[in-house]
């Protein structure tokens, strides 16, 4: 199970590629080359190539968001938690914006959202625009 | 009565304090030992973060660390040379100035300098690391903190004092040389004569083996501070002031015993 939680943050004196990238480098042994074209493709495929040469600090919460859940995708386990997703979204209307990342063809897997239950309403009201 | 059981318990705690604090430093110091011959610690990631550490430790600061080396070799060299010919004792110059300034001085400066600047900001970086619980979050992702973080850390701190220390030393000796017998090559058979009888196997390997232990003093020592930091970022200031305090005093140990086998 990979996690994206308000808990486990990104390693602050990296960039957002190396924070993704550092996946394949240590644990598939991959080349720095390859490892930092395999983080590229990912948040390109998330919408968010920009975001590659910023530290954790210049991020806003969406971007920040973003490199924690290609770190946790790159990861490839079958189940993707997403914690507390209020705590880390605070900027954007997020069951939306999770729901339009989780849509994308390349995302394979399970996504489960843990939140607190006075949250509920927000979840109803993406499902149920109308 | 009450005032003795309560110094008598505050002092114990102290000791006890220090024997936790120098067992978690062994411990940890045991436990990169056993890693360091694991295959799987020496992938590329690891490699990486260790030149990256040698980098910043040494190549950075190396202009800056040449200019005080020679600085400091200079003032030595002269106020031994001007001791020397006051007493008479101008033949003893060259020796005196190898074994004050090669042997002792110089690794003992080195050590400080990247004490102060590396080891206050490894103390500092893995507060922070521990108090935002990035160590957590790496360990998630089977990035383990130790292989990626500390471990190349310590291997650029020795590596870093061992060639600052190595470097500062032949400075020394070229500056020695020039002051004592001038811009010729007369003095330079007695010179190495000199060189050749102090530098025997015994005092090579002690002085590799005293740059290498301050090269883990100011890497180790600031690693376990780092960590025993509780997770609130007003400790953070706290845990670098105990690290560098205990660099300080290793540093100081490791001199005196050092110099303690050689002359007593």
């Amino acid at each position: 199970m990979a996690r994206v939680a308000p808990d486990l943050p990104l390693r602050a004196n990296l960039s957002a590629l190396d924070n993704i990238a550092l996946i394949p480098l240590y644990q598939r042994h991959y080349s720095a080359a390859e490892s930092n074209r395999q983080a590229e493709q990912l948040l390109a495929q998330l919408g968010h190539a920009d975001i590659a040469p910023l530290r954790d600090p210049d991020m806003t919460p969406a971007q920040r968001f973003i490199a924690k859940l290609a770190r946790a995708l790159i990861l490839g386990r079958p189940r993707l938690v997403i914690d507390r997703p209020g705590a880390m979204l605070y900027d954007v209307p997020y069951p939306d914006f999770i729901r339009q990342l989780a849509a994308q063809q390349e995302m394979a897997g399970t996504w489960e959202i843990y939140d607190f239950s006075w949250n509920q309403a927000l979840y109803n009201q993406a499902l149920h625009p109308e | 009565m009450n005032f003795l059981a309560a110094s008598i318990e505050s002092l114990g705690a102290k000791v006890a304090g220090w024997f936790s604090v120098g067992y978690g430093m062994f411990a940890f110091l045991a436990q990169a030992g056993s890693l360091l011959l694991e295959r799987a610690t020496w992938n590329r990631a690891t490699f990486d973060v260790v030149v990256k550490q040698v980098y910043f430790t040494a190549v950075q600061i190396l202009h800056v660390f040449l200019g005080y080396a020679l600085v400091i070799s200079w003032l030595i060299i002269s106020i031994i040379l001007s001791t020397a010919r006051d007493f008479g004792l101008t033949e003893f110059a060259s020796e005196m100035t190898i074994r004050v300034l090669v042997l002792e001085l110089l690794p003992f400066l080195t050590a400080l300098f990247i004490a102060l600047r590396s080891g206050s900001a490894i103390n500092t970086e893995v507060a922070l690391m521990q108090v935002n619980n990035e160590l957590d979050a790496l360990a998630h992702c089977k990035v383990p903190p130790m292989q990626f973080e500390f471990l190349p850390r310590l291997i650029g701190g020795v590596i870093s004092v061992v060639t600052l220390a190595s470097l500062a030393g032949l400075l020394a000796l070229l500056m020695g040389y020039l002051a004592i017998y001038g811009m010729n090559t007369a003095g330079f058979a007695p010179f190495t004569q000199t060189i050749a009888k102090i530098f025997d196997f015994k005092i090579m390997a002690g002085l590799l083996a005293k740059c290498a232990l301050f090269g883990l003093a100011v890497t180790l020592i600031p690693v376990t501070a780092g960590l025993e930091t509780p997770k609130k970022l007003f400790m953070v200031p706290v845990s670098v002031l105990r690290g560098m305090m205990r660099v300080f005093f290793a540093i100081v140990a490791i001199e005196v015993v050092s110099l303690a086998l050689k002359y007593v």
